[in-house]
């Protein structure tokens, strides 16, 4: 029994060796703290080896003297460094095959974001991509429409008379998108309501702006649609569309021809 | 030395086994106290493929809140600074129950389950924030790491408090002593195992990853991309 003293000795830190290192933990804590204080060391590429390595530190202060396998058997330190190592090998694994193997989310988002235009009725992005699809769907009628003028619904959209103002509808219910927006009476799926009501648009692009005529009034409404805002219309809203087709100069004055008939 | 002091004490039949007495083993070492660093190894990987995921998504949320908006590091510095008391408290309640101090084994045992109480009331009040901020575990990649991760390390903790109470109410009754200090001592194994995880997590989540901000991309383009990504996997 006399050894015990020398056995206890050895094995358990003193009450003074665990006060230190509780204070070095302490200390090393506040240092962490500090690195990360002044605003532009936060988050700074730099910053993440010294945090690493103060934690570090802070681990093997615990394992080794709170835990003490300082003082145990060997085998010990190994049965938990081995899953330690284990456990790197599983975080280095796991990094290594996603960070290969799985696109970014955030790499994929921004490779193919899409502009969301925010539908205020129901909430969400309005989905382009299926008006699109079932605008597309409609557009063989168009030119039936074109061939019996007579059947045309409505007398407010007269049929369009010229092969450039048909194409100019065409692209107006298919490709262009704009029926997500706007509203023509008498074009079958133009009841969007985002943008303004376009049936009479001839006779209003002509009194839009002062010495500007229709014309060149419809054509700035689509190639550079902020350069006048319609009130109580949000600006911006037609651009991001807009600009995302890539509408060639002969599609825009198709669809010039088009508006221009919507008298 | 030990080695031998234990076999004379073990074969004769003078008094029950001294305290410090390493336990008849092949390895030499006592089998429960082997059984519980084999399970703490394990633990590790446990949280290393916690850490990992956290790790992999880091920086891919594409809705908010993100870490910057929500995370306090001042306020889980305190928390963090309340477990390292709790892990000291720990040790103390070790070294009374080697001494057969009966009331401070008692108090030292209650000191570290409070401490480990006041951390996980911080913990529950972090999450209610978060959650009234908006973050909830499906609310984007961090939120899903995030709370799995602490998650878990809430849970453990939360265990060890119950094993400390259990812990206490044995020494209420007067049974810890230098006999059964190795029943501590696995306790404080736990205890001290659970303190080291969140040294790694507090480093990671807070210090490191506590200001990761929202994409590049402008956000109101961010919808339709989620459900795109979402297909694509
Ligand atoms: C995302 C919705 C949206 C789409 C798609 C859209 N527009 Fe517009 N459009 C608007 C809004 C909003 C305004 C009013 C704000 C402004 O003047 O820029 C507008 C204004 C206009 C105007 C001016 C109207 C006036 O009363 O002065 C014209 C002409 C027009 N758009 C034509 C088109 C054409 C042609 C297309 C298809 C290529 C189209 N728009 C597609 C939303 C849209």
């Amino acid at each position: 029994m006399s050894s015990d003293p020398g056995v206890h000795e050895s094995r358990h830190p003193t009450l003074k060796q665990y006060v230190g290192i509780a204070i070095f933990l302490f200390v090393i804590t506040i240092v962490e703290f500090v690195i990360i204080l002044p605003q532009n060391f936060r988050g700074a590429g730099w910053t993440i080896a010294p945090l690493a390595i103060l934690s570090a530190i802070k681990f093997a202060a615990v394992i080794f003297f709170y835990m003490h396998l300082k003082f145990d058997n060997r085998l010990l330190t190994w049965v938990f460094l081995g899953g330690l190592a284990l456990g790197f090998a599983v975080v280095f694994a796991l990094v290594g095959l996603f960070g290969t193997y799985t696109p970014s989310p955030r790499a994929w988002a921004q490779a193919n974001a899409e502009p969301c235009l925010f539908d205020h009725d129901h909430g969400g992005c309005v989905d382009l991509a299926a008006a699109q699809r079932a605008a597309e769907t409609e557009t063989p009628e168009t030119p039936a429409a074109e061939d019996a003028p007579p059947a045309e619904p409505s007398h407010t959209a007269p049929a369009p008379s010229g092969g450039l103002a048909a194409e100019g509808q065409a692209l107006f219910t298919g490709r262009g998108v704009c029926i997500t927006c706007h509203k023509i009476e008498g074009v079958e799926g133009a009841v969007g309501i985002l943008g303004p009501d376009l049936t009479n648009v001839a006779t209003v692009a002509e009194t839009r702006q002062p010495g500007v005529s229709a014309e060149e009034y419809l054509v700035q409404s689509i190639v550079e649609p902020d350069a006048y805002i319609v009130d109580e219309y949000p600006a911006a809203l037609m651009n991001a569309t807009v600009a995302g087709l890539a509408l060639t100069d002969a599609e825009v004055d198709a669809l010039v021809a088009f508006l221009l008939e919507q008298k | 030395m030990a080695h031998q002091t234990a076999h004379h004490t073990e074969t004769s039949h003078h008094a029950p086994v001294a305290e410090h007495v390493e336990e008849h083993t092949t390895t030499g070492i006592n089998h429960r106290k082997l059984l519980m660093w084999v399970f703490l190894s394990s633990d590790c990987l446990f949280f290393g493929s916690l850490i990992a995921t956290y790790m992999v998504y880091r920086g891919q949320s594409l809705v908010g809140p993100y870490p910057v908006d929500i995370i306090d590091v001042p306020i889980t510095t305190i928390s963090t600074f309340v477990l390292l008391c709790s892990s000291f408290a720990m040790v103390r309640a070790l070294a009374a129950t080697n001494e057969d101090r009966q009331g401070a084994i008692l108090f030292w045992l209650l000191t570290t389950a409070f401490l480990g109480a006041i951390f996980i009331g911080f913990q529950v009040y972090e999450f209610n924030l978060f959650r009234a901020e908006g973050l909830r575990i499906d609310t984007n990649l961090f939120g899903s790491t995030f709370f799995t991760l602490t998650g878990f390390h809430g849970a453990h903790v939360t265990l060890g408090i119950v094993w400390l109470l259990g812990l206490a109410w044995i020494a209420k009754k007067g049974r810890l002593g230098p006999k059964t200090a190795l029943d501590v001592e696995l306790a404080g194994l736990y205890w001290h195992f659970v303190d080291i995880v969140w040294i790694v997590i507090f480093t990671l989540i807070y210090l490191i990853g506590g200001f990761d901000t929202g994409p590049a991309v402008d956000p109101s383009l961010v919808p339709h991309s989620i459900t795109g990504f979402l297909g694509l996997i």
